[in-house]
C-alpha cells in the first residue's frame, strides 16, 4: 500500500520554472541547494527516497583530517583538512569533536609510520606525536602493544543533521528538496533538456519538472540518471561495509597508521562506535549483500586495533556504496579508482548543454564538491553570484547548538535537566521523546519510521527497535487518525510502519548476530511473535489468516 | 581526579564494558526499590546502562586537559545503591556500579556536599565523638539539635544515628590484652589458630558488644583474634562518590591487611558491608587491583560465613544453649552481593529454640548513609515500610540483620532492638554454659 | 558446604514449576539462577501447542508428538497430567487459569493490535476462551499517555477482520484514551507502575470509574473491555473482581511488551510457594563451575565476591533456557554453547542463524537449537545419542532443550510443563539418598 498523503505537505507545483533541478538528496545535492540558492539561483532537490539515505547516511561518520590520504593522495589529503576546518566552522552543531589518532600497531610498517609526520606535513594536516601510555590510559580496549600514537583533528559528524541544515538554509530563500521524488525521464529537445519526469512516489503523481540546469548529485547512481537523459557515465561503485558498536569504546577516532586498508578505523559517532570499512566493487549500487565472511575479515583486521573486539557488542553491519568514478570510464575495481571528485560538463561529452554531474568525493569535502558544481551550473547560467557556503553557518536544524560542537551528553543532559524520567520517552536506548517523534511526523508526514529515525536515531540502540518499534506505530496511528476517520486504513498505516521498520532493523543484525545481540533478536522475536502475535499481523505465521 | 588514578582506571575497565550485555529487559526496573517510591528516580535500566551509552567512555571521564568533563547526570544521585538491579539482571550488568560511578563522575571537580563529606567520615566522627560519649549522645538525642542538623546539615531530624558506646572497642581491647599490631611488630600465633578482626567503625565506636560477641564466639572455636590498625573501610565514601578519600583508606587497610593475608590469616568482620567493601569493592569501584589488594579481598570472610565453613568443616563448637525466641531476619542489600547465601539462617538452626524466619524483603531502605540525608530519609522509609510493617505484626520483640546501618535503621522504625546474628551465638553458648546442659559438642 | 538434593539453575517456568514439584514431594531444593527469569516477560497464556486449523492443543501436541525433533516425542504424553497439575497449583495459589487441552482456541488481543491464539489463560483473559455473540463489541481502553499501550492503534487495528485470521471476533472494535488518575504527572510510567497503582483500592475505585463511564460513552449492547495487562501485582484477583464488578462486562488483559505483569504474578506466587515448601531460591548466582566424577555432578560452585559459593547437590536440573533465556550463547565463531556443563547443543549453522526475511517466523532457526535428552530428559551428544546420557543425574527441562521452533509451534509452555513434571518424576524415581544426610543442608531451615 501507499501511505495516504496529508493535504498540508507542500506539493509540487508544475507551474514553477526552476533556475536549476538537483535530483540526488545526499550531502553533495544538499550543498548543492544551499549554494545554488545562496547564488540567488532558485533550485528544486529531489531524492527517490528520503534525503540522505545513500551513501551518505551509509558511511562511517568520519570527518577527515586527511591523515588516511596523506600517502596515496596528497591534493585529497589537502582537501580534506581545509574543509574539516570549514565544516567545524560553518556546522558546528553536526561535528563532535573527538580528535582521532593515527596508532601504530605492531602489524603497521616502521617505515610508513616514521614518514607518517612528515607526510602530514607536506599536507598541512596537524599532526603531533603523543605520548603512547596517555593514548593507552585514555582508551584502556586498546591493543597495548601499539608503539606510537599520532594526533590528528579527525572528527564524528552526524550527516543528517548536515543535510537538514543546508536544506533548511535554502528553504529559506525559496529553494526546496522534495523527498520521494523520483526522476524517471526527462524531455529534451536537441542540445536541452526542458524537463524532468518526477514522479511522487508516494502518490503515484508523475510531474514535468521545468528547470534551466539539470545537475545531476545522484552519486553511485549518477550513471542512471545520466542514462535518462541519453548521456553516458560509466561510475565504479565500491560497496564499504561498516559494524556498529553498542557503545564507544574510544572517545576519539582511531586509525591504523598504514596505507589506508579495511577495518582499520574506529569512529565515535554518539552513542556508538563504527568500525570501518571494506571496499568491494558492486555492479549495481541497489543490489549487494553483507556475508558473515566480510563481517568476520573486519572484526579479524579491528581486533589489531582493540583486541577484545569480539566481546564488545556488535548491534548491526551497514553497508554504504562508494560514488568512485573511474575517468577511464571501464568499470574497473574501485580499489584503483581515485576518490576525488569530478565534475562533468556534459555538453562536451554527450551534447547535452544543460547538464552537470558530480561524481566522485567524500562527506568531508561535500561543500567543495557542492561549490565546484555550483560554479560550473552558475557560469552555464551565466549567474557571476560567488560561493558564500565557507563563510556562512549552516542553520543548526535543531536550533539549539549554534556555534558549539555536539556533545555526546547533550540529550541525556537536556531530558535529565527537564526531570528525566522515561514516561515520555519512546526509545529508552537513544532517548527520542514522545514530542520529538510527533514533531517529525508533523513536519515529514507522510514518512516512514526509518526516516523519523535518521532524524531522530529512533530505533538505533541496543533493542535495535524490538521495543519502541510499537510505541513510535501507536504515534503513526494517531498522526494518520488526523487524515482519515476510516480504522481500516489507520490499522493498515499503523502497520505498515511497524512491518517496514522491524524489517529493516532486523535485516542488519542477521550478518552480526552473536552473544548478547543474538540473545537480544532472539528474545525480542520471542515477545513479537508469542507475546503480541506479530504473526496475525504481518501475515506470514500460522495463526495469522490464509486469505492474507 | 588525578592521573594517577586515571591510570589504575585504565587498566580495568569491566564495569563500564558490562552495561554491553543489557538486553533492555526492564527486569532492573521491577526489582529497584528506589523506583518503586520515587519518581525522581527513573530506574536502575536509565541511570544505568542507557545513560552509559551517552557518557564518555573513559574509565573516568576527563578533558584533553585533564580537568573532569561536566556529566550529563542528574537523577542519578537518587539511587540508593542497593545493589538489587545487579542481582536481579540475568545478563551480569553491574548496574548499581555503573551508577556508583556515574555519580561519582558527578561530583567530580566539585566539592563535595559538606553534608556527604561529614556523614562519609565514620571513623573520624567515632575518634572525635567517643571520648565525649555522654555529651556527644545527648546531642544526638536532643531534638532541637537534630532540626538545627537538618536545618543546617540536611541530615534529617529523624534519621537513625548511632549513640557512642564510650571508650573504643580498640582501647578496651588493648586494655584486655588484646593482639593490636601490624606483623612484624607483635607476637603472632599460627595463622590456623587466629583471624584478624576487622571490625569497622560501628563495632569500634557504637556496637562494641558485638565486637564483644565476636570475639567470645570466635575465642569459643579455638581462634585467637587480632585486630590489627584500621582504618573505615571507605564504603561511605564511595557511596557518596568521594572516591579519593574513599581510596587512601582502602590503601591503608590494604597495606596492612594484606601483611597478613599473605602470611595465610583470614580477616573476619562482623560489618557485612565492610567484609564485602574489602571483598569486592576495592577492586570493582576503586580500581585498585593490586596483588596486595587482591590477597586482602581472597582473605575477607563475613563473619556468618567463616562460621558456617568451620561448620562444614565440622569444626564448629555446636554446643549451643537454648534460645526460645522468634526472630523476623533481614538479609542486608550487602549480604546479597557478597553471594554467599544466607549464611545466619543456616547458624540460627543449629540454636535450639531460635525460630528464625527470613522476612525476604528486598531493602530496609537506608543503605548506608542514604536515609540519613533529608532530601531521601522519606524514600528510605518508603522502601523498608512492609518490612516494618510485617515485623510489627510479627510481634517479635527483636530482631537481627547483619549489617549496622540496617539494625539501626529497623530497630528505629519498629522501635524494638536488632542485633547482629553473631550476637545470638555467643548468647548460646552463654546460656549452654550457664545451664551446663548443652547437648552438642565439635565434632 | 551446604548442600540439597536437587539444584534447579534458572527461575523461569520449567525451573520454578521443576522445583515445587520436587518440592512437594519432599525433595530439598535450591533453585540458583543469575538473574530473575523469562517468566518476568510473558503475557499470561500458557502456550501448549498451536497449528491454524486445529481444534485442540490437544490435537496440535499429538501432531508435535510426532515429529522426531520436537521436545513432545518425547513429553507428549505428559502434557495432560503436567497441565492438570499445573492448573490446581496455579488455583491454589489464586491464579487459576481457564481452559483445556481438548478445548478449542480463542483469539487473545495484545497491545500490538494483533492476536495470538490462545487454548489456556489466566482468568483476566478467559472471555477470549468464548466465542463473541453477534452484535457483541470489543472496546480497547487505556491510559492515554502509557507509552505501551495506545488504545486507537489496538482498536485501529484489530478492526481489520483478517486480523483475528479465522477465529471468532467482535463485531466492532472501538479505541478510548482515558485519563487515568494521576498518571498524567507521573515521570516514569511502566506496566509495573500503574498495576501498583491497581492494588491501591482507592485509585482503582476512582480509575475504574471513569474507564466504565467511557466504555458507557461509546455505545450499548453487549460489549467486553480490554485493558493492558496491569491490573493489579499482589492484589490481582480482587482488582479483576472489581473491574468486572464495575463494567458490568467481561473484561480482558492484553499482553504489554515487557515487563510482563501476568507472568511476574505466576512468578511470586510459585516462589512462594516453593519457599513454603522450604524450598530455597538464591537470585544472582551465576554458576562458577560445575564438579562432576565419573558422570555423576556433585556439587555447583556459584560466582560470589572473592571466592565461589559451593553446594553439593545430589541433582543437578538446567533450566537455563535457550538463546533467549541465555542458557545457550551464540559465540561469533559459530559455536552454540550450553554455559552451565559446556554440554553438546544440537542447533544450526551460523550462517542459518538469522536467516532470510525477518517478518517471516522461520528466519530464526537458532531459536531451535537446544540440548538433545533421553527419555528421562538427561542430555545426550546430538551426534550420538545411542551412546546414552553424558550425565546420570542431571535433567534438561524447558527452553532449554533442543527441537521447539517455538515461534511457529507455540508449544514452549507446554514443553516447561511437561519437561519439569518429567524430570521431577524421574528424579524421584532415582533419588540419591547419600546428601539427605547432610548437615549443612539441614541447617537450612
Amino acid at each position: 500500500m501507499t501511505l495516504a498523503r496529508s493535504a498540508a505537505v507542500p506539493t509540487l507545483d508544475p507551474g514553477i520554472a526552476w533556475d536549476a533541478l538537483v535530483i540526488g538528496g545526499g550531502a553533495t545535492g544538499a550543498g548543492l541547494l544551499r549554494d545554488l540558492a545562496r547564488r540567488g539561483m532558485r533550485t528544486l532537490l529531489v531524492d527517490r527516497s528520503d534525503l540522505g539515505t545513500g551513501t551518505s547516511g551509509r558511511y562511517h561518520g568520519l570527518l577527515h583530517s586527511g591523515g588516511r590520504y596523506v600517502a596515496r593522495d596528497r591534493d585529497a589529503a589537502r582537501e580534506c583538512i581545509v574543509e574539516n576546518r570549514i565544516v567545524r566552522r560553518i556546522a558546528s552543531f553536526a561535528v563532535e569533536d573527538t580528535g582521532g589518532y593515527f596508532v601504530a600497531t605492531p602489524d603497521d610498517p616502521d617505515d610508513y609510520v616514521d614518514a607518517f609526520p612528515a607526510l602530514c606535513a607536506a599536507s598541512d594536516v596537524d599532526c603531533e606525536e603523543v605520548d603512547v601510555r596517555e593514548v593507552l590510559r585514555r582508551n584502556p580496549t586498546l591493543n597495548p602493544r601499539i608503539r606510537r600514537a599520532f594526533a590528528v583533528p579527525d572528527a564524528a559528524v552526524e550527516p543528517w543533521a548536515l543535510i537538514e541544515g543546508n536544506v533548511a538554509d535554502a528553504a529559506a530563500l525559496g529553494s526546496m528538496a522534495l523527498p520521494y521524488h523520483r526522476v524517471v525521464g526527462f524531455d529534451r529537445s536537441g542540445e536541452r533538456l526542458l524537463a524532468a519526469r518526477v514522479v511522487d512516489i508516494r502518490s503515484g503523481t508523475e510531474y514535468r519538472v521545468m528547470a534551466g540546469q539539470m545537475v545531476s548529485a545522484a552519486g553511485a547512481w549518477g550513471g542512471q540518471v545520466a542514462a535518462m537523459a541519453g548521456a553516458k557515465l560509466t561510475m565504479a561503485p565500491g560497496k564499504g561495509t561498516m559494524l556498529v558498536f553498542n557503545q564507544r569504546m574510544t572517545d576519539a577516532v582511531i586509525n591504523r597508521c598504514h596505507m589506508a586498508s579495511d577495518g582499520d578505523i574506529m569512529v565515535p559517532v554518539g552513542t556508538v562506535a563504527i568500525l570501518g570499512t571494506t571496499d568491494i566493487h558492486v555492479a549495481d549500487p541497489d543490489h549487494w549483500q553483507i556475508t558473515r565472511a566480510e563481517v568476520d575479515e573486519l572484526l579479524d583486521e579491528g581486533e589489531k586495533l582493540f583486541p577484545k573486539l569480539r566481546r564488545m557488542r556488535l548491534l548491526r553491519a551497514y553497508g554504504g556504496v562508494r560514488p568512485l568514478y573511474d575517468p577511464s570510464e571501464t568499470g574497473t575495481e574501485s580499489r584503483e579508482v581515485t576518490r576525488a571528485h569530478v565534475v562533468l560538463d556534459h555538453a562536451p561529452r554527450d551534447g547535452i548543454s544543460n547538464l552537470t554531474s558530480i561524481v566522485g568525493g567524500k562527506l568531508t569535502t561535500y561543500r567543495l564538491m557542492a561549490q565546484d558544481t555550483a560554479d560550473a551550473v552558475a557560469r552555464k547560467a551565466g549567474v557571476t553570484d560567488r560561493a558564500t557556503t565557507a563563510q556562512e553557518p549552516v542553520p543548526d536544524p535543531h536550533g539549539d547548538r549554534k556555534g558549539r560542537y555536539h556533545w555526546l551528553g547533550g540529550r541525556l543532559a537536556a531530558h535529565e535537566a527537564d526531570g528525566g524520567g522515561d514516561a515520555a520517552l519512546l526509545c529508552e536506548c537513544e532517548l527520542v521523546t514522545r514530542s520529538q517523534l510527533e514533531e517529525v511526523l508533523d513536519r515529514r508526514w507522510p514518512c516512514s519510521l526509518d526516516d523519523v529515525r535518521r532524524l531522530t536515531r529512533l530505533g538505533m540502540g541496543p533493542c535495535q527497535g524490538g521495543f519502541c518499534t510499537f510505541r513510535a506505530a501507536g504515534a503513526v496511528a494517531d498522526h494518520a487518525a488526523r487524515t482519515t476517520s476510516d480504522p481500516v486504513a489507520i490499522g493498515d498505516m499503523t502497520e505498515q510502519a511497524m512491518a517496514d521498520f522491524l524489517r529493516e532493523r532486523q535485516r542488519g543484525t542477521q550478518p552480526i548476530a552473536h552473544g548478547r545481540q543474538l540473545q537480544e533478536a532472539v528474545m525480542t522475536a520471542g515477545f513479537h511473535w508469542g507475546t503480541l502475535g506479530l504473526g496475525s499481523l504481518v501475515g506470514t505465521s500460522p495463526g495469522s489468516n490464509a486469505q492474507r | 581526579m588525578t592521573i594517577a588514578s586515571v591510570v589504575e582506571a585504565a587498566l580495568h575497565e569491566t564495569v563500564g564494558l558490562s552495561t554491553d550485555e543489557c538486553l533492555k529487559c526492564n527486569i532492573c526496573n521491577e526489582v529497584c526499590p528506589v523506583a518503586r517510591v520515587d519518581d525522581r528516580f527513573p530506574g536502575p535500566k536509565y541511570v544505568g546502562p542507557q545513560a552509559q551509552r551517552f557518557r564518555l567512555a573513559a574509565p573516568v571521564p576527563i578533558n584533553l586537559d585533564g580537568r573532569p568533563v561536566h556529566s550529563p547526570d542528574r537523577t542519578v544521585d537518587w539511587c540508593s545503591g542497593c545493589g538489587w538491579c545487579t542481582t536481579a539482571c540475568p545478563a551480569g550488568v553491574k548496574i548499581a556500579e555503573v551508577n556508583n560511578r556515574a555519580r561519582a563522575s558527578m561530583r567530580a571537580g566539585h566539592r563535595p556536599r559538606l553534608r556527604d563529606w561529614l556523614i562519609s567520615q565514620t571513623d573520624l566522627l567515632g575518634r572525635f565523638g567517643a571520648p565525649f560519649t555522654p555529651l556527644a549522645n545527648w546531642t544526638l538525642q536532643n531534638r532541637p539539635v537534630r532540626w538545627l542538623l537538618e536545618l543546617v546539615l540536611g541530615i534529617h531530624r529523624k534519621a537513625p544515628l548511632p549513640l557512642y558506646a564510650g571508650r573504643s572497642f580498640r582501647s578496651r581491647f588493648k586494655r584486655r590484652g588484646g593482639v593490636l599490631g601490624r606483623v612484624g611488630e607483635v607476637d603472632l600465633p599460627p595463622p590456623d589458630r587466629a583471624v584478624v578482626y576487622f571490625h569497622g567503625c560501628a563495632a569500634n565506636y557504637y556496637e562494641q558488644h558485638v565486637a564483644d560477641a565476636a570475639i567470645a564466639v570466635l575465642e569459643r572455636n579455638g581462634f585467637q583474634v587480632i585486630a590489627p590498625p584500621q582504618n573505615c573501610c571507605g564504603l561511605p565514601m564511595i557511596s557518596n562518590g568521594l572516591y579519593p578519600a574513599a581510596r587512601s583508606k582502602a590503601r591503608h587497610n590494604v597495606e596492612v591487611l594484606a601483611e597478613y593475608a599473605r602470611l595465610g590469616y583470614r580477616i573476619v568482620g562482623t560489618s557485612t558491608s565492610c567484609t564485602h567493601t574489602l571483598k569486592a569493592e576495592y577492586a570493582e569501584m576503586l580500581d585498585l587491583h593490586d596483588e596486595d589488594a587482591r590477597a586482602v579481598s581472597a582473605a575477607t570472610w563475613d563473619i556468618c560465613e567463616f562460621l558456617l565453613e568451620l561448620h562444614e568443616e565440622g569444626r564448629l563448637d555446636t554446643g549451643f544453649g537454648r534460645i526460645d525466641l522468634d526472630l523476623p531476619y533481614h538479609a542486608p542489600c550487602q549480604l546479597r552481593s557478597h553471594g554467599i547465601g544466607l549464611p545466619a539462617m543456616d547458624l540460627f538452626a543449629l540454636i535450639p529454640g531460635l525460630r528464625a524466619v527470613d522476612m525476604d524483603h528486598d531493602c530496609c531502605g537506608i543503605a548506608g548513609t542514604y536515609g540519613l540525608k533529608k532530601e531521601k530519609y522519606d524514600n528510605a522509609m518508603r522502601v523498608g515500610e512492609d518490612l516494618f510493617r510485617r515485623i510489627d505484626a510479627s510481634g517479635a520483640a527483636e530482631t537481627a540483620c547483619d549489617s549496622e546501618t540496617c539494625r539501626w535503621q529497623i530497630a528505629s522504625a519498629t522501635d524494638r532492638p536488632s542485633r547482629h546474628p553473631v550476637e545470638y551465638l555467643a548468647a548460646a553458648y552463654a546460656a549452654a554454659d550457664a545451664t551446663g546442659t548443652a547437648d552438642g559438642t565439635a565434632h | 558446604m551446604p548442600s540439597a538434593d536437587v539444584a534447579v539453575i534458572g527461575a523461569g517456568l520449567a525451573g520454578l514449576l521443576t522445583a515445587v514439584r520436587l518440592a512437594e514431594n519432599g525433595a530439598r531444593v535450591v533453585v540458583l539462577s543469575e538473574g530473575n527469569g523469562a517468566l518476568h516477560w510473558a503475557g499470561g497464556p500458557i502456550d501448549l501447542g498451536f497449528r491454524p486449523g486445529a481444534r485442540s492443543a490437544a490435537a496440535v501436541v499429538g501432531q508435535l508428538a510426532r515429529r522426531r525433533a520436537h521436545p513432545y516425542a518425547v513429553l507428549g504424553a505428559d502434557v495432560a497430567p503436567a497441565l492438570d497439575w499445573f492448573q490446581r497449583l496455579a488455583t491454589d495459589l489464586g491464579l487459576p487459569h481457564a481452559g483445556s487441552l481438548s478445548g478449542g482456541f480463542g483469539a487473545l488481543p495484545t497491545a500490538i493490535g494483533g492476536i495470538r491464539p490462545v487454548s489456556i489463560v489466566p482468568e483476566a483473559q478467559a472471555p477470549t476462551l468464548q466465542p463473541w455473540a453477534p452484535g457483541e463489541r470489543l472496546v480497547i481502553a487505556g491510559h492515554a499517555g502509557y507509552k505501551d499501550f495506545w488504545p486507537r492503534a489496538v482498536a485501529s487495528s484489530l478492526a481489520r477482520p483478517e486480523v483475528w485470521g479465522g477465529f471468532s471476533r467482535p463485531d466492532q472494535v472501538v479505541g478510548v484514551a482515558i485519563d487515568w488518575p494521576g498518571l498524567r504527572e507521573r515521570r516514569n510510567l511502566n506496566a509495573l507502575r500503574i498495576a501498583e497503582h491497581f492494588d491501591d483500592p482507592d485509585w482503582r475505585a476512582a480509575a475504574l470509574d471513569i474507564t466504565a463511564r467511557a466504555v458507557a460513552s461509546t455505545g450499548s449492547g453487549p460489549v467486553r473491555v480490554g485493558l493492558p495487562a496491569v491490573l493489579g501485582l499482589r492484589d490481582h484477583a480482587r482488582v479483576l473482581e472489581d473491574a468486572i464488578q464495575r463494567f458490568g462486562t467481561p473484561v480482558i488483559e492484553l499482553p504489554l511488551v515487557p515487563p510482563g505483569i501476568p507472568g511476574i504474578r505466576l512468578h511470586d506466587v510459585l516462589r512462594a510457594k516453593l519457599r513454603a515448601l522450604g524450598g530455597r531460591i538464591l537470585i544472582g548466582e551465576r554458576i562458577a563451575r560445575v564438579e562432576a566424577t565419573n558422570g555423576t555432578v556433585t556439587a555447583v560452585a556459584t560466582e560470589a565476591a572473592t571466592r565461589d559459593l559451593t553446594t553439593r547437590v545430589g541433582a543437578l536440573v538446567l533450566a537455563t533456557g535457550g538463546i533467549a533465556g541465555g542458557g545457550l550463547v551464540g559465540d561469533p565463531d559459530g559455536a552454540i554453547r550450553e554455559v552451565v556443563l559446556g554440554l553438546p547443543a544440537d542447533g544450526p549453522p551460523i550462517q542459518r542463524w538469522l536467516h532470510g526475511d525477518p517478518l517471516d517466523p522461520a528466519s530464526l532457526p537458532i531459536a531451535a537449537a537446544g540440548i538433545r535428552t533421553d527419555d528421562a530428559l538427561r542430555p545426550v551428544d546430538p551426534l550420538r545419542p545411542a551412546e546414552g546420557p553424558l550425565f546420570e543425574n542431571v535433567r534438561v527441562v524447558g527452553s532449554l532443550l533442543a527441537g521447539q521452533q517455538w515461534m511457529v509451534d507455540r508449544s514452549g509452555d507446554g514443553v516447561a510443563l511437561a519437561s519439569a513434571w518429567r524430570a521431577a518424576a524421574s528424579l524421584e524415581a532415582t533419588a540419591a539418598p547419600a546428601t539427605r544426610s547432610s548437615r549443612g543442608a539441614e541447617a537450612v531451615r
